[in-house]
């Protein structure tokens, strides 16, 4: 019970900075995927079924504010979410490189979809322009702020894992 | 806790499949439901605005003082220079202002006076963005009970910015007009030449939007004004967008496009301008 409400408050706060914090005021236009760091910490750290519930309920708030239809972001972050669980059993908690090269690949797969499905359907069709403005600043922006978050997810994650442990035990 | 055990015994496929199907379940309810999945998006968002307008305002106090320190100098040059701009505009207010005594005694003359309401207009703050990097919207503090309204026309600074999509109690959401899916009818000035400005977040990297379908033979230059054409169903006209930058015949010789400079800076958007008024139209409302 510990966990659903540290995640669902984890989720609540990274939808606010994103859409906030960073949105508002952004370098050049580039607003950083927080929720997409947080799916990917709890895909990874947890296994499938979390990183894929987290997406999930991400994707839900972007939908439910942002979109005129519900559902494609919600598929979307939970595709990654389950994707990112399969990388679960290679998780260790010191290392960095694991969660940067997963964060790069679903930043890449994120945006690559947005670009499919909402502009080369609209015959926009200069890949070449919206990957070096759009795609590449995003990734590396969040891949950044990644490294930072990361371990504050990290660090979440064991403590609540200590909790559970001392209750168990008890 | 029982729950959480049962939770724990489906396998992750099934659950992404149940999963899946609900997404599907929800994009198929919105396209043929609309009206009850804006009463979830009203509610979710009726208890998060409240939220984002918080952050937003720590966001914009921070920002302010460091804005602060930055900002003495380039305001004291800033400062000589437009005191000078200043003198300069009071002598050529003075010229119009004789200008357009004579101007008011000919129009009388001929009986000929145009009207320019002035529009109502009300300020809002602007508290949250996309949370994506490719779409341009974003909400602002105003809502129904301000007297705004889906398809209000919105103002930064002297420019237009864009158009309320969708306008709930408390807030609404605003399209800018260089969101991919924007579309303008416009007209250029003085050629008076129609056109049709279209958002694009490829070009407005690179500072400006794209006019298309301007008449080959319009005569147009560069420094063109663009402004909303009486003929847009759903923008006042005379609206500033931005000026011509450069241009070119399309492929088609039939047809020109063109490059402007929108006239108001998209990137840092705080404070806008909602028109309150409704543009005239000939097909009643329901």
């Amino acid at each position: 019970m510990r966990r659903v409400i540290t995640l669902a408050l984890l989720i609540f706060i990274c939808f606010l900075m994103q859409s906030t914090l960073f949105g508002v005021r952004d370098l050049d236009g580039i607003t950083p995927n927080l929720m997409l760091i947080l799916t990917m910490s709890f895909g990874l750290m947890r296994g499938r079924k979390e990183g894929m519930l987290t997406g999930f309920f991400c994707g839900f708030l972007v939908d439910c504010l942002y979109m005129s239809v519900f559902g494609p972001f919600m598929f979307l972050y939970m595709i990654i979410g389950y994707m990112n669980g399969f990388f679960h059993k290679n998780y260790m908690v010191e290392d960095v490189m694991l969660p940067l090269i997963v964060i790069i690949g679903d930043e890449l797969l994120f945006n690559m979809s947005i670009y499919v499905f909402s502009f080369m359907l609209m015959n926009r069709l200069d890949l070449k322009g919206y990957f070096t403005r759009i795609i590449l600043p995003e990734t590396l922006y969040t891949a950044i702020i990644t490294v930072v978050l990361y371990k504050i997810f990290v660090f979440v994650n064991k403590h609540l894992k200590e909790k559970n442990k001392e209750k168990t035990n008890a | 806790m029982y729950k959480n055990n049962r939770k724990k015994d489906i396998p992750p496929k099934y659950l992404l499949l149940a999963l899946t199907i609900v997404c599907v379940a929800f994009l198929l309810l919105s396209y043929f439901a609309g009206d009850h999945m804006a009463k979830i998006k009203l509610y979710t968002g009726k208890i998060i605005a409240p939220f984002q307008k918080g952050v937003n305002e720590i966001g914009l106090w921070t920002d302010s003082k460091l804005k602060n320190l930055k900002k003495i100098d380039e305001l004291n040059r800033e400062n000589e220079e437009l005191k000078k701009e200043l003198e300069e505009a009071r002598r050529q207010l003075t010229r119009y202002q004789t200008m357009s005594l004579e101007l008011k005694n000919l129009q009388e003359l001929y009986k000929l006076q145009e009207n320019y309401p002035e529009l109502n207009m009300t300020a809002a703050h602007v508290f949250s963005k996309t949370s994506s990097s490719w779409f341009s919207e974003f909400y602002i503090d105003k809502g129904s009970d301000d007297g705004v309204f889906e398809g209000a026309n919105v103002m930064y600074g002297e420019g237009l910015l864009g158009l309320v999509t969708d306008c709930y109690p408390g807030y609404s959401k605003v399209r800018s007009l260089i969101d991919d899916s924007s579309k303008i009818s416009a007209r250029l000035i003085p050629s008076d030449a129609l056109c049709t400005v279209e958002g694009n977040l490829n070009t407005y990297k690179d500072g400006v939007l794209v006019v298309s379908n301007i008449d080959k033979d319009a005569s147009v230059s560069v420094g063109d004004k663009v402004l909303t054409s009486d003929i847009s169903d759903r923008y006042h006209p005379g609206l500033l967008i931005g000026y011509i930058e450069s241009y070119t015949l399309d492929s088609n010789n039939l047809t020109m496009t063109a490059l402007i400079k929108p006239a108001c800076d998209f990137d840092n958007i705080s404070d806008v301008l909602i028109i309150t008024d409704k543009k005239q139209s000939i097909i009643d409302e329901e």
